[in-house]
């Protein structure tokens, strides 16, 4: 939810500038956006339509990601890109380190869930939808593991990584700089 | 009267691609962001 609300926000930033200037937004030029649905749809097929696997869920996800690390080298030129490139690879590297699942600390987790719910889940069991309980000793990258809270008085609670912070600002930057990057083409003389 | 039908209908054409082109990418960056990214805010069943 978090990293929808930053694409959202950087979609009305890139409208509202480009209005702004009186330009028409245009979308970035994403190449090789096959690759985004080849990494994607195996991963929501299995995490979100066909239950739990674990072996497979294991396999997939490092593997998914592994193929939208390579879409964003692709597209690197992009404004934003290595910014989301480089949360990719952080997330990437803690999930393949971590038996191909995102750790989080049960002291994390018992801010997203009931103390109840969450005697039923043993260390190394799967949390969530892409994540494995772990103790912090247990934990290889645990500083690249989902550990950051929001403040305890927002109403939404989630725990997240390093990497969703800069896959959040480098998605934002992608679509926000949009609205500004027209105006390079108009100064230069180059028609659109 | 004809050259300007065709106008339209370029223009027409015209917006729709873009149009059409933004919401693919769009759809594209979400599911780039949501496949890369890995929050958990406890909203699914714990396994």
């Amino acid at each position: 939810m978090i990293l929808l609300a930053a694409l959202v926000a950087g979609l009305v930033t890139g409208l509202a500038l480009a209005r702004w200037r009186g330009y028409s937004y245009q979308a970035p030029n994403l190449k090789h956006l096959w690759l985004v649905f080849a990494a994607f749809l195996p991963q929501y097929i299995v995490f979100y339509v066909s239950g739990d696997r674990q072996n497979v869920s294991a396999l997939l996800l490092p593997l998914s990601q592994a193929l939208l690390l390579i879409f964003a080298w692709l597209n690197r030129q992009l404004p934003g890109m290595m910014i989301l490139l480089l949360g990719t690879a952080l997330n990437f590297t803690v999930i393949a380190a971590n038996r191909g699942f995102m750790p989080i600390s049960p002291q994390t987790a018992s801010h997203l869930v009931p103390q109840a719910v969450l005697e039923n889940v043993q260390p190394g069991e799967r949390f969530g939808t892409k994540d494995i309980l772990l103790l912090p000793e247990d934990t290889r990258f645990e500083w690249l593991a989902d550990r950051f809270l929001p403040p305890a008085w927002s109403a939404y609670q989630v725990a997240f990584s390093f990497g969703d912070v800069l896959i959040a600002f480098g998605v934002f930057q992608l679509l926000a700089q949009q609205g500004l990057l027209l105006e390079n083409f108009y100064s230069r003389g180059t028609p659109i | 009267m004809k050259n300007k039908l065709n106008l339209v209908v370029v223009s027409l054409s015209k917006i729709n691609r873009q149009h059409i082109q933004l919401l693919f990418v769009l759809l594209s960056l979400t599911m780039l962001v949501i496949g890369a990214g890995a929050p958990e805010d406890g909203g699914g069943s714990t396994r």
